[in-house]
């Protein structure tokens, strides 16, 4: 119930005289609500989609914070889920509310002060918790995948379920995590389920009665002989608008480790693919890992960039891969600009013709062991990372790491078969030069941190290290500007925003919220 | 691959991965559990547990097989398992879950329902068994120990490396070998006055360090205040680990393991 509701219940018993009193103030709530088309443009009050914007760059146009200022950020808020599940989802922001979930939750709290407006809670069931990354927003609605893999769809204003619709079947092995993308009146939604041979999808959604609009498959069947399974769709995609072209990273094929039943390239696993948001057909495809047998989805975000490519204008798509390389995309046609390893990999004999790691069969999983680098985690993972256009850096928080990788025959050829385990592994946050691929600058983060990055056209770099400290940095060489202790390593990647002329910086930790903010008598105003 | 023989192994894979229909189950030996105790049990592992460690518990992304853990086999009744899981594991990455204890009576059940039906001949147990990694040259690991990987900078087969076959077998001595987690680190810390302290590292970031002095207390200081160093002999091991090859791996796996003392 929120606020208002309460205060009108406590005042005025009766439900008709509760309508009356409320309908006049339902005009202007009506006006909260997400036109699609501001998506196109984001106001810097907002943060309305997954990635702040289409373009997956996390870079915000917000300059109050700044390298000079930056050491008198505090706390502004804090909230608590009161959940035992760690954060791990991008809140939304419009009209100054936020939108953020764990699993099974959904909560709206106010951005100006951390207070709830309404909390949500699905019921029990069997589907993977181990994660969920957000909401999307359509008009009066969100949008919220569950983990048994329903997509539903609640009513903004108090938390109401519109409709709840089955995207997957969860005992066949499908989970869900994924925040939805909006793209016209298409919400766009994916899936995961890498223990059981299934085949990966995306599906676009009538925002308003849940029908579906189109599918797309990114592995045949199950059963198809010498195919793979898999492709799970886990991670939000990005779109280009003047393409018209919605870009997405499908997962590793199933069986994971073990590839004698899917022989070749294992298309679209392990992809990065370009579809017509509007039909869902295929427009072109790239796969960073072909053949995988390590389980390094290629869903890492993929990063439109628009700008000089070696003294040439360029529409980029850039993705630093779990498989531990950073590719450079022509985005029009997906074809390779750049292809470079940004950490420790020894699993590829070199680089093909298409710009693509050629795996070593010798580094495939083996009764023995195969010691492989990057691990199963990867060099990076769903944290994302962050294109800063002032210095041309991609900033992204790597895993140098090893692991080993076992299979045999008697581990079958189903789901998981064969056994993995990281045995080394740090965290860094690197700049990427992304002319050339090179390591402009690091920063040690500690053994096992893996936060997203955020950075500001002030100059700044958000993100967090393995100690729970939360971190401000100069984009320009890495080094330290401000830090907090937060009580845990950060799983989220951070947001901006700026209300009441005052910048928030998000951070979710653990089970907590924090608003950090310049204090209100300093605010540059 | 017939179609029999394909519908039979979905099935098996099925009853493997989709938990035991009860026809199957008053067929099987009688169970050690309730099994309305295993089904609660199995349900909060797969919300919680099965990405790590797989659905059946026999390994997962990153998580141990269960089925086969030594921890699992010694357990009676969540004597063990249950303070793995209040605690969890946050050198392994594993988090710590807060679930009553009728939870994790049906945790336990369904783990060790698990390492049961794994045992049986038909079980699809996954994972590593010591001899699958004793596939290397003892003489070649010998020469490899003595010379290019310098173990015997801080190791001596006759020193703290005999009997290691004994001690370690398998993928636990593979793990250890290649990097040994919570390995002891020393820091030196010198203060203002000169004054320096010694002890084992208790924790190291960016801004503050801290240890174990001598007599057991903890002690910390922020790093703009003080110098330090910090002896690791570990970080040894991860040198190692792009200058491997594979075979080098398992010649050295080879050779301890015949520093077996009888």
């Amino acid at each position: 119930m929120t606020i208002l509701d309460r205060l009108f219940r406590s005042c005025v018993p009766g439900a008709v005289l509760y309508a009356a009193l409320a309908a006049p103030l339902a005009v202007p709530l009506d006006a909260q609500g997400l036109d699609p088309a501001t998506l196109l443009h984001p106001t810097a009050d907002s943060w309305p989609l997954y990635h702040g914007d289409y373009s997956g760059r996390r870079h915000s146009p917000l300059t109050q914070i700044t390298p000079t200022n930056v050491h008198a950020l505090g706390l502004a808020w804090a909230f608590q889920t009161q959940q035992p599940a760690t954060l791990k989802s991008s809140p939304l922001l419009v009209h100054g509310v936020l939108y953020f979930t764990v699993p099974d939750n959904v909560w709206a709290v106010d951005a100006r002060s951390g207070q709830q407006i309404w909390h949500y809670t699905y019921h029990p069931n069997i589907g993977m918790h181990i994660g969920h990354r957000g909401v999307a927003m359509y008009k009066d609605w969100l949008y919220f995948e569950t983990p048994d893999a329903h997509l539903l769809c609640l009513n903004a204003k108090d938390g109401t379920l519109r409709w709840d619709v089955v995207l997957a079947d969860v005992n066949q092995g499908y989970w869900s995590t994924m925040a939805p993308l909006i793209v016209h009146n298409h919400v766009i939604v994916g899936v995961s389920g890498d223990f059981d041979n299934l085949r990966g999808f995306l599906k676009a959604i009538d925002p308003d009665t849940g029908k579906l609009q189109w599918e797309w498959d990114s592995t045949p069947p199950a059963g198809t002989p010498g195919a793979p399974t898999g492709g799970m769709t886990w991670m939000t995609g990005t779109y280009d608008p003047d393409l018209n072209l919605v870009y997405w990273g499908t997962g590793n094929p199933t069986p994971v480790l073990t590839a004698t039943t899917r022989p070749g390239d294992d298309l679209y696993t392990c992809s990065i693919v370009a579809l017509d948001p509007d039909t869902g057909k295929l427009v072109w495809a790239f796969q960073p890992s072909p053949h995988d047998t390590h389980d390094w989805d290629a869903v890492e975000t993929p990063v439109l960039v628009d700008g000089d490519f070696h003294g040439q204008p360029r529409h980029m798509l850039m993705q630093t891969s779990r498989n531990g390389y950073f590719f450079v995309l022509d985005r029009t046609n997906g074809k390779s600009l750049l292809t470079a390893p940004f950490g420790p990999v020894n699993w590829a004999l070199g680089i093909d013709a298409q710009g693509r790691p050629i795996p070593n069969p010798a580094k495939e999983p083996a009764p023995d062991g195969r010691l492989l680098a990057p691990d199963e985690g990867g060099l990076t993972n769903y944290r994302s990372p962050s294109f800063d256009p002032r210095t041309g850096l991609f900033l992204v928080n790597a895993h140098p790491s090893y692991g080993i990788y076992f299979a045999k025959p008697a581990d079958g050829t189903f789901g998981w078969a064969g056994a993995d385990y990281g045995v080394w592994g740090k965290s860094v946050l690197e700049a990427i030069d992304y002319q050339t691929g090179k390591l402009r600058w690091t920063h040690e983060l500690g053994r096992g941190s893996g936060a997203g990055v955020l950075s500001t056209e002030s100059g700044l770099t958000f993100t967090a290290d393995s100690s729970g400290n939360v971190l401000a940095l100069a984009t320009a060489d890495g080094h330290t500007l401000w830090h907090a202790g937060a009580g845990a390593g950060m799983e989220t990647s951070p947001i901006t925003y700026e209300l009441d002329g005052r910048q928030y910086v998000l951070t979710g930790v653990g089970g907590v919220l924090y608003a950090w903010a310049l204090p209100e008598t300093s605010a540059a105003r | 691959m017939s179609v029999l023989r394909r519908c039979l192994l979905s099935a098996l894979l099925a009853v493997v991965f989709l938990g035991v229909p009860r026809g199957w189950a008053q067929a099987a030996p009688p169970p050690a559990f309730d099994p309305a105790l295993i089904q609660a049990g199995r349900q909060l592992f797969q919300q919680n547990c099965a990405f790590c460690h797989g659905r059946d518990a026999g390994g997962g992304e990153t998580g141990p097989d269960l089925t086969r853990s030594a921890l699992v086999a010694a357990d009676h009744g969540g004597d063990k398992i249950n303070a793995v899981v209040r605690s969890g594991r946050p050198d392994k990455g594993m988090p710590k879950f807060e679930f009553s204890d009728a939870q994790l009576d049906g945790l336990v059940a369904f783990i060790h329902t698990q390492a049961i039906k794994a045992k049986s001949p038909n079980g699809g147990r996954r994972g590593v068994d010591a001899a699958d990694l004793l596939t290397g040259n003892v003489a070649a690991g010998e020469a490899f120990f003595n010379g290019a990987g310098h173990c015997t900078s801080c190791h001596a087969a006759s020193g703290d490396m005999a009997g290691i076959g004994n001690r370690l077998q398998g993928l636990k001595l593979e793990e250890r070998l290649l990097y040994p987690w919570g390995a002891p680190a020393t820091l030196t810390v010198t203060l203002p006055s000169g004054e320096t302290v010694t002890g084992r590292l208790a924790h190291r970031d960016e801004f503050t360090v801290a240890l174990r002095d001598a007599s057991g207390w903890y002690r910390s200081w922020p790093v703009s205040e003080v110098h330090y160093t910090v002896a690791e002999p570990a970080e040894a091991h991860a040198n190692l680990l792009d200058k491997y090859t594979d075979a080098d791996i398992h010649n050295l796996i080879a050779y301890l393991h015949s520093l077996r003392q009888r």
